[in-house]
């Protein structure tokens, strides 16, 4: 059975004839957390974001679900189940919460719209709270729940996450992880970056280790956890050994 | 001259001194450009009306007449909504054939720069297809109306407008009040304000910001040629026309907070009014001065603009 997503042979970057993803390949199954580590520098937010059709990609491919996704516009992939939650400037400050989700939704038929910004808001009893509330008047942690909420809200197949626990406080980031596991729980496959290598492997499935916009390393969860060259990534170092 | 008249005089310019900077500034908070030629989507507006109301009452037969003392027949509103839809397109068009092209090669300056090209070469094109001189849309004398109640104007002075200074007032209200509905209420109107806050965001959205950007010229091009008839119909169509607007759009837009619709608004109002007190208090050769000293005075209190906000 081929993956959910399919990266094979990526290369990508901002400037033509200077890719700074170079023939990354990847997979993510269904129901799967997969986490993509590396030192600063190693592509990482350019891989997703030419996954996401942010940065158009020179060579390879991406498949989501068997199909060709690559040069796809960025607009059209929320349609098709993926959706792509950035770092920073996740969601749109003048407007409020609701009309951030409702924004999101506007893609779903009309009968469907008004339920799905129901259920985000269910998943996330804090921000229900906020609903009428200026986006830009939250505190991080709400931010982030509201970006991811409106990632969740086309009900994707696959969700794209660029260090969901930046700037978090460390008990943020463990509630923003457990939701993460139930939102894998529900049948959508999250790929995720994340300099919180710790946290990140906890939840994760599989990892990904990206060095000068390639995979070094990848494996299972345990595998990584005990290969001492993830261990010199809590470090700051680049891993000098092989697969795993 | 009494002083509401000054102030209802000055309204009456500053509605369409608003109507111009709203579309100049939706363009800057969506393309992020100050958009030079936006003045001649104005006198393009005026002129479409005058080429349509010769097609209306000539080929359609429709009144030149006015509708209840109007010199605004049904001719005219005919030629309005044909000019609104035909600077939309020229808006349109505009950006697909310059902007558009240059916005993914050149950076802003490039952009402004070809704007002024534009501005150039359509305002050119007016006075080389209708001629140089000034056009009336009717030779009609409007009568100035009484609006105020004999005790009320003992005290305050008699406000007179024409019906056409009514309409325009009332037409500029009724825009106003539908755009904000319009941007608050509707889908497209949120993707707009969404897309001008952060366009890579509003694609994840899955918000194609080519629609969306399409239509920030037509809303543009549409409200600049209600502008246009209007300065037609208070004055007359000319081919510098839109030149001579740019100033005072410009000053409106930075007044209210570059890019905020509601401060385009009220940037408009407000010089139009500060102009007709400018005028009455110092005279005529000083409008121009009176409205930027205005603007200075509030860029030093906000330099943000009435409704804009800092970085």
């Amino acid at each position: 059975m081929s993956a959910l997503l399919d990266v094979a042979g990526l290369e990508a970057g901002y400037e033509p004839g200077l890719p700074i993803v170079r023939g990354a390949s990847l997979t993510v199954g269904e129901r799967e957390i997969v986490v993509l580590l590396g030192p600063n520098g190693a592509g990482k937010s350019t891989l997703i974001k030419a996954i996401a059709g942010l940065v158009p990609a020179s060579g390879g491919s991406v498949r989501l679900d068997g199909r060709d996704i690559t040069g796809v516009r960025a607009d059209r992939l929320p349609g098709m189940g993926l959706a792509f939650v950035p770092q920073t400037e996740n969601v749109f400050g003048t407007l409020t919460v609701r009309e951030n989700l409702e924004l999101a939704a506007a893609i779903l038929p009309r009968s469907r719209r008004a339920e799905a910004v129901a259920r985000a808001l269910a998943l996330f009893p804090d921000l229900a709270a906020q609903a009428g509330l200026r986006a830009r008047r939250l505190s991080g942690g709400q931010r982030q729940m509201l970006a991811t909420a409106r990632g969740l809200i086309v009900a994707p197949r696959l969700i794209l996450l660029d260090e969901p626990s930046a700037g978090l406080s460390p008990k943020l980031v463990d509630d923003v992880f457990r939701q993460l596991v139930r939102v894998r729980d529900s049948g959508v496959s999250i790929l995720l970056v994340e300099q919180n290598v710790r946290a990140a492997l906890a939840i994760a499935d599989r990892g990904y280790v990206l060095v000068d916009g390639r995979e070094r390393l990848s494996g299972r969860r345990d595998e990584l956890e005990g290969n001492p060259a993830v261990g010199a990534l809590f470090l700051g170092g680049v891993p000098a050994g092989e697969a795993a | 001259m009494p002083l509401v008249q000054v102030l209802a005089d000055g309204l009456v310019v500053g509605a369409m001194i608003a109507l111009g900077a709203v579309g100049l500034t939706l363009v800057y908070a969506i393309l992020r450009f100050a958009n030079f030629a936006h003045g001649e989507l104005i006198a393009w507006g005026g002129y479409f009306a005058l080429s349509l109301l010769t097609l209306a009452t000539g080929w359609l037969g429709l009144e030149a007449g006015g509708i209840g003392g109007l010199s605004i027949g049904w001719a005219l509103l005919a030629a309005l909504a044909g000019a609104m839809v035909l600077t939309a397109a020229l808006g349109i068009g505009l950006d697909a054939l310059l902007f558009r092209s240059l916005r993914r090669r050149g950076g802003a300056i490039t952009l402004i720069i070809a704007s002024f090209g534009a501005a150039l070469a359509l305002r050119n094109l007016i006075a080389f297809l209708y001629g140089p001189t000034p056009t009336y849309y009717s030779r009609a004398i409007p009568m100035a109306l009484p609006l105020l109640p004999e005790e009320v104007a003992a005290v305050t002075g008699q406000i007179r407008m024409t019906p056409d200074q009514l309409f325009i007032l009332g037409l500029t209200a009724v825009l106003v009040v539908a755009l904000h509905l319009f941007l608050s209420r509707s889908t497209l109107g949120r993707a707009m304000r969404a897309t001008a806050e952060n366009p890579d965001l509003a694609r994840l959205f899955g918000i194609d910001t080519r629609v969306v950007i399409r239509w920030t010229w037509a809303i543009g091009g549409m409200l600049a040629a209600v502008a246009g008839v209007c300065f037609g119909l208070t004055a007359q169509v000319r081919p510098q026309m839109g030149f001579d607007l740019l100033l005072p759009l410009f000053a409106a837009a930075i007044l209210g907070g570059i890019g905020s619709f509601h401060g385009a608004v009220a940037g408009g109002l407000i010089l139009g009014v500060a102009e007709s007190i400018g005028v009455h208090l110092i005279g005529a050769e000083y409008r121009q001065a009176v409205a930027f000293v205005v603007l200075i005075a509030v860029l030093i209190a906000r330099p943000a603009g009435l409704f804009g906000e800092r970085d």
